[in-house]
């Protein structure tokens, strides 16, 4: 395999001022993590010390192996949501190492309104479990929440993805045979009371932990019975009388210990067999990413400059070179592991879907992952393109895409519009990652697209009642839509919807790859075999 | 096919094959067996059939760096597909194609005016992207086909440049 040459002039002043607002736009992201993690109110950590209950943070910390990777997922998850006042939906996820096994963690934030599950809560702990389930993922749980937030019950609780998915989810784990923990270190209560009782195995710290479908004021409403937590449901109830939990602990870091001894017991999982050779940095310097994103999402690059700073040795068996060139497609490897890669350099055309179509085919025969960098303003548009074909030529990427059995990883490196997002595995293709860099941009098409086509329409209706609009009349139909459409085209707005798995510092990108590539092998995969290509 | 090297200046070909439970250099028709083995120091003892000499290896990307016999040596690997293609020696185009259908939105060369690689030459948007038509070489803008404002279709000529 050859090195990419690159053609980026890193002495250049459009690569400074790219590196300027593209480092501004990640140290504003590294500080968004922090907030979201670390800052709390001092009520909410004082609340925490006297209940004698750590951060979690400080849990998961003592849970990991020291000095091993922690992939956190959706760190800004409902950071547009509920005033700004649930940072990560109150939940912590992620994939680390503990015992030498790769696991993911699901773990309650009670230094956030107790712990309450909000509507975003509720999907980020079934996402988890989702990943666990398409990764055969062994789960740790640390629970300690007060339960669904009352209050947007509607939007948490009935239809199918919603709260009862966590236990569904749970269900279909175990047989599957992928085990998981539950550590009780806080309330467990109503549906939440599940998560340990649906676990293989779970611990319970005394005098904190508690599980019980209904709490004691809950009770005394009820059935007037007068009755302490401990006493409801408390670890000794638990682990001598109910057997609903299996070990009690005498602290959370006992708790935390035996938890990391039954991980260390479960079954270590076969790989999918893959290439792997050893690994080698990037020639080039993945720092220089900052400089080759434009600071314009509108302006072209290519995206071998991505790749080049993205894959060992920044060496890459580029796929029909000359054919269907707005969509290149390879073989590299990132830390070591074999991968095909699709990146987008322009418009896709019929020549460039087709080619799209073929390669994925080709990556599932070879069992190879594939990597998506997504960079797509859409399928071209116009007759000639409609008598060629494009839409046919689109539904075989699509169809291509879903059918896929190989693991695949998405990354939305710039912008991700229309359909274009579809034929290059966005999230309803169910690829096993997505994760977006802090510039890129998604919705169903541009900003100022959407704006013109609106008020076209509205100017169209009224010429037909014998009216018409003054420039600033258009412009006030215009200004809002536009508005909307960025707010809701950031990078930051998806991530609080869970529409991705976290956005990522450019920089860490290729860390984040391995990992999941890593992780994406503990599954097994069928032959592989598609729907019906329209020729 | 054989592997190709660049010592100094010159190219070397060579290939390593599978003997056994050792390695055998094959060098034009001669085939010797070769093995690598640690020596004190950080250093290796090549054994080249029934020779052995002292080395020092340090590999730096594509490059080797190996000192023996009191002389340092920096082999260079040649990519094979890299090496053959280049003896090709395709001529470099002269005029720049539209990519896609679009309109043209900055032009910045005027006919006759010369040029550097890399310098942008024209911008030209579609499908909401803008795309900057770069110089692909030094030359001379020979024709400029499409101004400011006008759109064309794909694989219209865009500009030439005057053939090298």
């Amino acid at each position: 395999m050859r090195r990419i040459e690159s053609k980026i002039d890193t002495a250049s002043e459009e690569f400074r001022l790219n590196w300027k607002h593209n480092r501004g736009l990640a140290d504003a992201l590294k500080a968004r993590h922090h907030a979201a993690r670390r800052e709390r109110p001092a009520r909410d950590l004082e609340r925490l010390s006297r209940q004698n209950k750590m951060f979690v943070r400080d849990r998961i910390e003592l849970l990991l192996d020291p000095g091993t990777p922690f992939l956190e997922l959706s760190t800004l998850a409902a950071n547009t949501e509920y005033g700004g006042e649930v940072p990560g939906a109150g939940i912590v996820s992620g994939i680390g190492i503990v015992e030498g096994r790769e696991v993911i963690i699901h773990a309650d934030d009670a230094s956030v309104k107790g712990g309450a599950w909000y509507p975003l809560s509720v999907k980020k702990i079934v996402r988890t479990l989702d990943i666990a389930i398409e990764n055969r993922l062994p789960v740790v749980h640390l629970c300690d929440s007060a339960g669904g937030f009352l209050p947007l019950q509607a939007d948490l609780f009935a239809d199918r993805y919603l709260a009862g998915r966590i236990f569904r989810n749970q269900s279909i784990l175990s047989k599957l045979g992928v085990q998981q923990v539950a550590i009780v270190l806080g309330h467990c209560t109503a549906g939440g009371a599940y998560i340990p009782a649906l676990s293989e195995y779970s611990v319970i710290v005394r005098g904190t932990g508690a599980i019980f479908l209904g709490g004691p004021p809950l009770v005394k409403a009820a059935t007037g019975e007068d009755v302490t937590v401990d006493d409801l449901g408390g670890a000794d109830v638990h682990t001598r009388i109910s057997g609903t939990a299996d070990y009690p602990a005498t602290s959370e870091a006992q708790a935390i210990a035996i938890a990391r001894e039954l991980v260390g017991q479960t079954q270590r999982p076969t790989k999918l067999n893959v290439e792997r050779i050893a690994p080698e940095p990037p020639h080039y310097d993945p720092d220089e990413l900052y400089g080759v994103i434009p600071r314009d999402i509108k302006v072209q690059f290519d995206v071998r400059e991505l790749i080049a700073r993205l894959v060992d040795g920044s060496r890459f068996h580029e796929y029909q070179p000359a054919y269907g060139t707005t969509l290149v497609c390879g073989f590299a490897h990132i830390w070591g592991f074999k991968v095909g890669i699709l990146g987008n350099n322009g418009v896709l055309f019929n020549d460039s879907s087709l080619k799209g179509a073929h390669f994925m085919q080709l990556c599932n025969q070879s069992r190879v992952p594939m990597i998506f960098l997504q960079n797509i303003t859409g399928y071209m548009v116009g007759r000639d393109y409609e008598h060629r074909g494009i839409t046919k030529d689109g539904a075989k990427m699509i169809m291509a895409v879903s059918g896929s059995e190989v693991p695949k990883i998405t990354v939305i490196c710039n912008g991700s519009f229309g359909a274009g997002n579809y034929g290059m595995a966005g999230r309803a293709f169910d690829p096993r990652f997505l994760f977006m860099w802090p510039q890129s941009q998604i919705s169903v098409m541009g900003a100022e697209q959407a704006a013109n086509v609106l008020a076209d329409i509205k100017i169209r209706q009224l010429s037909r009642e014998g009216k018409s609009l003054s420039p600033a009349e258009i412009a006030a139909i215009r200004e809002p839509i536009l508005d909307e459409y960025r707010r809701q085209q950031s990078a930051y707005y998806s991530t609080s919807h869970l529409w991705d798995d976290g956005i990522l510092d450019p920089t860490d990108t290729r860390n984040a790859l391995a990992m999941t590539i890593s992780v994406a092998l503990n599954a097994p995969i069928d032959r592989p075999h598609y729907g019906v290509f329209r020729m | 096919m054989q592997h190709t090297f660049v010592i100094g200046e010159t190219e070397h070909e060579g290939f390593l094959s599978r003997r056994g439970d050792g390695y055998v250099l094959h060098v034009g028709e001669t085939a010797i067996p070769i093995a690598l083995t640690d020596a004190e120091r950080g250093a290796q003892l090549l054994h080249l059939g029934a020779e052995s000499s002292r080395v020092l290896i340090a590999p730096d990307g594509d490059l080797v760096h190996v000192h023996i016999d009191g002389m340092t040596f920096t082999v260079r690997y040649v990519d094979p597909v890299r090496r053959y293609g280049s003896q090709a020696g395709a001529a470099a185009e002269d005029v720049a194609e539209a990519p896609m259908p679009g309109v043209v939105i900055a032009l910045h060369v005027k006919e006759g005016q010369s040029v550097t690689a890399g310098e942008t030459l024209m911008v030209i948007e579609s499908m909401k992207l803008e795309t900057a038509i770069k110089a692909w070489r030094d030359g001379a803008v020979a024709a400029v086909h499409v101004g400011v404002g006008q759109t064309f279709q794909r694989g219209a000529p865009l500009l030439e440049l005057a053939p090298a």
